[in-house]
């Protein structure tokens, strides 16, 4: 039966579609579209050219532009805006001058040694184009700073670095692969779990309402099987394709992701590298596998209550953020698998992926987790399982309101 | 409980079956029907849409559960033992019902392999159906592909392919075209021949009075009356099978007893 019913899916447009090639397309493109979306934003950002006040004196405001209007392959130009010395630091005043495009960051710079005043920087957080300006200018300054300091240490025949009493370099000491593994920790979770729902829906609402209006629910139902084997045959078919699209998927966000993420490493410091932790990801398996069965079993009883495909996706479509917002929360900041949160359904499988993921999950809470999963799936499979067997549900030619769910339950 | 003696293939007394719904309230949808169709007999079930025939047939044939009454199958309980009910019934509709995802031959090998059929057997099996039904041409195709009387062919194939003793036709030839009528026709009439019990309904006069051997008159979920065409017309003093029904119902309407 479970055989059949998995055959049957494999052969419908709208599964194929919505659930393996969608997904196994829709990373690729995802991590595409994101990292060339990033590429051209820096490139742009780079080729632009900014208009940047100086406020100093003659001789230092030259000595400024000198510095900062150096044309740098594959970069906009600094054009240098020299202001009289007398120009106001109020930032009502600057904003105004930023406004009307007279520059996009302002300069000031006092003379002679910074220790008499500090050199000030204004710009506005909220225009790109001035963000812009303000990191062309830190750059150009850093590297104004660092000749100068040469041509002191010259002067006195010292070494530079003398000139700096406390010479800070941070080194990250993680590899890069370790950031990727904590992006991933935070991702993961969540995308097992909507990969899970999203592989369960289409097969789900096709080999229950999609079955009424086929019109062939009285053919299954003359099935010479036990009624509970066929209902478990559905059930287990949904799952199994829920698992294997999951599965795709993982694989499919894996290479995209990897492979992609590459690419950003040249900007910057460099982007995560970002690769599957199969080992972990083997040992989630059986509580992935368990988390389908509890899943399917939901949408499997649920989508029993439509008449029609369509009707059929629209209930469905509540259920599924059931799912999901809770593996979103899951994101929120101090929420760990302990022995409370190993209750609550979903919340304590999307903790448990975490955990396992990054090698944090206790025994405890995690042995909860499982029994607590397994619980939750029993109730859905009883739950699926007498919708099922209801004439009601099997044989209506109308969606059942979800308002009679509760007399279909209890009757007998 | 089982009866496997007798010479009934299919027995009911006082099935009925109750609804709830939404709307309506309480429906009584088939109110008490007694039926004895025996082996290698066509039984028709003749009345107007909503009648009550399609309840009785899904009662029957284990789809629906009895709320009260009791029917056996060759001898089986349908209450007690649906399983094996359904392992000696072939059962038909109108639209078919194939899964139309699956070929001819697919649904032959799926069905003939729930029915216990393995290997060769289920093989020979198979190809004994697309000889008799004449399927060559299009048993290997996608169910949903076919004509409708293509389908119908198929259908037929697979509710006989495990030879089952009663086969239960729920209004068989609703939707099919002359041609396909005509097949299904035959294919029942054929169905006598091997001792098959033959049960369906129809709201087709001149389908009932020519194929059954026995004929229910089913009206607002009650058998009017049942029997031979000469028993009916002793019973109205009609001649005609739609004097003889017209009868039956106006007796019903104004109160009036039906045998």
């Amino acid at each position: 039966m479970a055989r059949k019913e998995l055959g049957e899916s494999f052969r419908d447009r709208q599964t194929l579609l919505y659930t393996f090639v969608l997904p196994l397309c829709m990373y690729p493109a995802m991590f595409w579209v994101m990292v060339q979306g990033v590429l051209v934003v820096q490139g742009q950002k780079q080729a632009r050219d900014v208009t940047v006040g100086v406020v100093a004196a003659a001789e230092t405001a030259e000595a400024a532009r000198a510095q900062l209007a150096v044309d740098e392959e594959g970069k906009g130009r600094i054009e240098i805006v020299a202001l009289p010395p007398d120009t106001s630091q109020q930032a009502e005043v600057i904003a105004d001058m930023i406004e009307a495009e007279e520059a996009d960051a302002l300069l000031f710079l006092p003379e002679g040694r910074s220790d008499a005043a500090p050199a000030a920087l204004f710009f506005d957080s909220t225009s790109s184009q001035s963000e812009t300006a303000r990191g062309r200018v830190i750059a150009a300054l850093e590297r104004w700073t660092e000749e100068l300091r040469h041509e002191a240490a010259d002067a006195r025949d010292i070494d530079p670095e003398a000139l700096e009493p406390i010479l800070v370099q941070t080194r990250k000491i993680n590899p890069r692969k370790d950031e990727g593994a904590l992006m991933l920790s935070l991702l993961l979770p969540m995308l097992l779990v909507v990969m899970c729902v999203l592989g369960a829906f289409f097969p789900a609402v096709d080999l229950t309402a999609g079955e009424k209006e086929r019109q062939t629910a009285e053919t299954t139902l003359l099935l010479p099987i036990p009624r509970l084997g066929m209902h478990l045959g559905k059930i287990f078919a949904v799952c199994a394709t829920s698992m294997i699209a999951t599965t795709l998927n993982l694989l499919a966000l894996g290479l995209s992701a990897g492979h992609l993420l590459g690419q950003l490493a040249g900007l910057g410091d460099g982007a995560p590298k970002v690769e599957l932790p199969i080992g972990a990801l083997i040992s989630i398996a059986p509580l992935a596998a368990l988390f389908a069965f509890f899943v399917s079993a939901v949408l499997t009883g649920v989508a029993s209550l439509a008449a029609s495909f369509k009707e059929g996706q629209a209930l469905l479509g509540p259920v599924q953020m059931l799912f999901m917002l809770p593996a979103m929360a899951t994101n929120l900041p101090g929420m760990e698998l302990t022995a409370t949160t190993a209750l609550i359904p979903v919340v304590n499988v999307s903790l448990a992926f975490r955990g396992l993921l990054v090698g944090s999950a206790s025994a405890g809470p995690l042995v909860t987790c499982v029994l607590s999963l397994t619980a939750t799936a029993v109730l859905a499979i009883w739950f699926s399982v007498r919708l099922l067997s209801s004439e009601e549900v099997s044989l209506s030619s109308e969606t059942i309101p979800l308002a009679r769910l509760f007399r279909i339950l209890r009757s007998r | 409980m089982t009866d496997s003696t007798s010479d009934s293939a299919i027995r009911a007394e006082g099935l009925a079956k109750t609804f709830h719904d939404p709307q309506r309230g309480v429906v009584e949808a088939v109110k008490g029907v007694d039926l004895d169709c025996r082996k290698g007999e066509i039984f028709g079930l003749l009345g107007p849409n909503g009648a009550g025939k399609t309840t009785t047939l899904r009662m029957l044939s284990t789809i629906l559960a009895p709320t009260s009454g009791r029917a056996l199958i060759d001898g089986i309980d349908v209450a007690e033992d649906p399983l094996e009910v359904r392992r000696r019934l072939g059962f038909l509709s109108g639209s078919t019902g194939l899964y139309p995802r699956l070929t001819g031959r697919e649904t032959l090998r799926y069905f003939g392999r729930l029915h216990g059929l393995e290997g060769e057997d289920l093989e020979a099996a198979i190809a004994r159906a697309f000889d008799a039904f004449d399927l060559h041409s299009f048993g290997d195709g996608r169910c949903e592909a076919l004509s409708t009387g293509q389908k119908q062919r198929v259908s037929i194939a697979r509710a006989v392919l495990h030879d089952p003793p009663v086969l239960i036709l729920d209004e068989p030839t609703t939707g099919l075209d002359i041609m396909a009528s005509s097949d299904m026709i035959q294919f029942i009439d054929s169905r006598r021949e091997a001792g098959t019990c033959v049960l369906f309904s129809t709201h087709i006069l001149s389908e009932a009075e020519r194929l059954c051997d026995r004929i229910g008159i089913v009206y607002d979920g009650r058998m009017l009356a049942g029997g031979s065409l000469d028993e009916l017309r002793a019973i109205t003093g009609k001649e005609w099978l739609e004097e003889i029904f017209r009868e039956l119902v106006q007796r019903a309407d104004t109160g009036e007893g039906a045998a």
